[in-house]
């Protein structure tokens, strides 16, 4: 394969092109570095400052300009932009990268001095009887269709989960005309009484942005249910109607055409684990995260990591966390030009911003897997329950691992990115002891036919 | 936030029927727009699935584009005479069991 590889070299490469990455590459090619940025995605910014099509920019808007502002920034500073470009594997701690043109998959290789991983976060979900119909989805997928497209989700909308990310996309919701049935939260993160005037979080001045969507919510007379969630959905072939169960034991069913569930977000972390950084468990007790320094250095020398893959934090803890390992980077490859201050500022900074997730992980706490029912699949792909995956784990000889062989959860295109969490959970022997999937390349999955013909050209 | 006229509409043609939808907007977008929800068989049991993750994640979403089977509708972006199929019909024989 390697015959078929256009290789290219930079100083550094950037992997992600979200808040942490753009801010890091900015930092370091203003540093005199040579920098090569890479994204999966046709455009810069990652999902929170993912970019609404031109025509609907022409229309609508510029969704979010600061981030259209440092994606130009970006680019007028010589960074190499590779969009389209997805990551598949790396060797050599990350000083070499293997490349594949989302298009026509063509291979690449990068060759670097140090690299920094920014692959961000994806949501979490949890499943239960019912989530694999379709108009099930999550809150970030609604999101994206009422920011980028300017489409509802659906008419009848319930939302569900835990967490603040759930506000915004109601907020959102409302302003592209759709009707939310309920906010179904977990938790119970806000006042009693919020559709009354004044009604806030417990902590207003920590999250008074959460406070405001909250008015918007009870300004639209949006029923909001804490202490309550999903139990199960309904339809034939698609979902028409959902179960919510009250802590206290009530049960009642709303009519919808659109249920969006998430526990907030789980880090992205396959290419420094495939590295093979140190790593140690995050707060929620779910994750492996890698071992990092102030800075963002891993275990691997030569490797950083930088934004919600090194823990979720949010955008502002990203662009903060990603400039300080790219002044990092730039003390270990050009010390002459790093600018020692600054970075010391930085640090404080990302420290204020650790302890606001701190916060919100204590505001949100995720539920418990025991309860998600046998029959339940947890594996999406591979259509496997959580009753299969309990017995297997039951053997006594598998653990995680052999549970993934014996059932093949975590098999399908997805690669456990989905229910990797909740088998590691059901396999799990005990409180604390959270294993996951190995990384293990091709970390996403590559058009093996583009790869094949590559091959034959040559 | 400037609001000038609407986005410029184009045809595309979902499962052999023309429609319109925005030039530039996710074609997921244009399938929930649609009301077309099941987009393809699970290859292991043949349930129906639709969109769910939005950000190329879970593939649940993938359709035919332009001939081009294995598209992810939620990351491929609609242009003018795009050709759309779904894959909801039941499956001959499943993966497994």
């Amino acid at each position: 394969m390697a015959d078929v590889m256009t290789e290219s070299e930079a100083d550094v490469a950037v992997v992600g092109g979200g808040p942490a990455g753009l801010h890091a590459a900015l930092v370091l090619a203003r540093g005199g570095l040579s920098v090569v940025l890479l994204d999966e995605s046709d455009t810069l910014g990652g999902q929170y400052y993912k970019r609404r099509a031109e025509q609907l920019t022409a229309a609508f808007g510029d969704f979010r300009p600061r981030g259209t502002e440092l994606i130009r920034q970006v680019r007028d500073s010589g960074v190499d932009c590779r969009t389209g470009t997805l990551v598949w594997g790396a060797e050599d701690g990350g000083r070499t990268l293997f490349t594949s043109d989302v298009r026509t998959g063509a291979l690449g290789r990068i060759n670097t001095r140090a690299t920094l991983v920014a692959t961000g976060a994806y949501e979490r979900s949890l499943p239960f009887p019912g989530w694999t119909l379709p108009g099930v989805v999550t809150p970030g997928f609604a999101l994206h269709l009422a920011t980028m497209d300017r489409v509802p989700v659906g008419q009848r909308v319930v939302l569900a989960g835990t967490g603040p990310f759930l506000l915004p996309v109601a907020c959102a919701l409302l302003e592209v005309g759709a009707r939310i049935e309920a906010l179904v939260e977990l938790n119970h993160p806000y006042r009693p009484g919020i559709s009354s005037i004044g009604g806030a979080l417990r902590q207003p001045a920590r999250l008074a942005e959460a406070a405001r969507y909250l008015l918007t919510l009870a300004r639209h007379g949006v029923r909001v249910e804490q202490g309550s969630r999903v139990l199960a959905a309904h339809g034939d072939t698609q979902v028409t109607a959902v179960d919510i169960g009250h802590e206290d034991g009530g049960v009642w069913q709303l009519e919808t055409d659109a249920l969006c569930v998430g526990f907030g977000f789980r880090p992205s972390t396959e290419l420094p684990r495939l590295l093979g950084c140190d790593t140690e468990l995050d707060p929620t007790g779910t994750e492996q995260l890698p071992v990092v320094d102030a800075d963002g250095a891993t275990s691997v020398d030569g490797l950083y990591v930088a934004g919600d893959c090194a823990g979720i934090a949010g955008v502002h803890a990203a662009g903060v966390r990603g400039q300080l390992a790219a002044h990092a980077i730039l003390r270990r490859l050009a010390p002459e030009r790093a600018r020692v201050r600054v970075a010391d500022l930085r640090r404080r900074r990302a420290r204020a911003l650790d302890r606001f997730a701190e916060l919100a992980d204590r505001l949100y706490p995720l539920p418990t897997t025991a309860d998600i029912p046998d029959a339940t699949q947890v594996c999406r792909c591979e259509g496997v329950s959580a009753g299969e995956i309990r017995e297997a784990a039951a053997t006594g000889w598998n653990d995680l691992h052999g549970t993934k062989a014996a059932t093949r959860a975590g098999m399908g295109p997805c690669q456990g990115r989905e229910c990797g969490h909740i088998v590691a959970a059901l396999a799990g022997r005990g409180e604390g002891t959270a294993e996951c999937f190995a990384a293990r390349m091709p970390i996403r999955p590559l058009p093996m036919a583009a790869t094949i013909e590559g091959q034959e050209v040559q | 936030m400037s609001t000038n006229s609407l986005p410029q509409t184009v045809t595309v043609t979902i499962d052999g029927t023309p429609g319109q939808a925005w030039a530039g907007q996710s074609v997921t977008a244009a399938l929930v727009s649609a009301g077309i929800w099941p987009l393809r068989r699970n290859p292991v049991n043949g349930q129906l699935r639709g969109p769910f993750c939005g950000m190329g994640v879970c593939l649940e979403c993938e359709v035919t584009i332009n001939g081009r089977p294995g598209s992810r509708s939620c990351t491929a972006h609609v242009t003018d005479g795009m050709d759309i199929r779904t894959h909801t019909e039941p499956l001959q024989t499943a993966a497994h069991g």
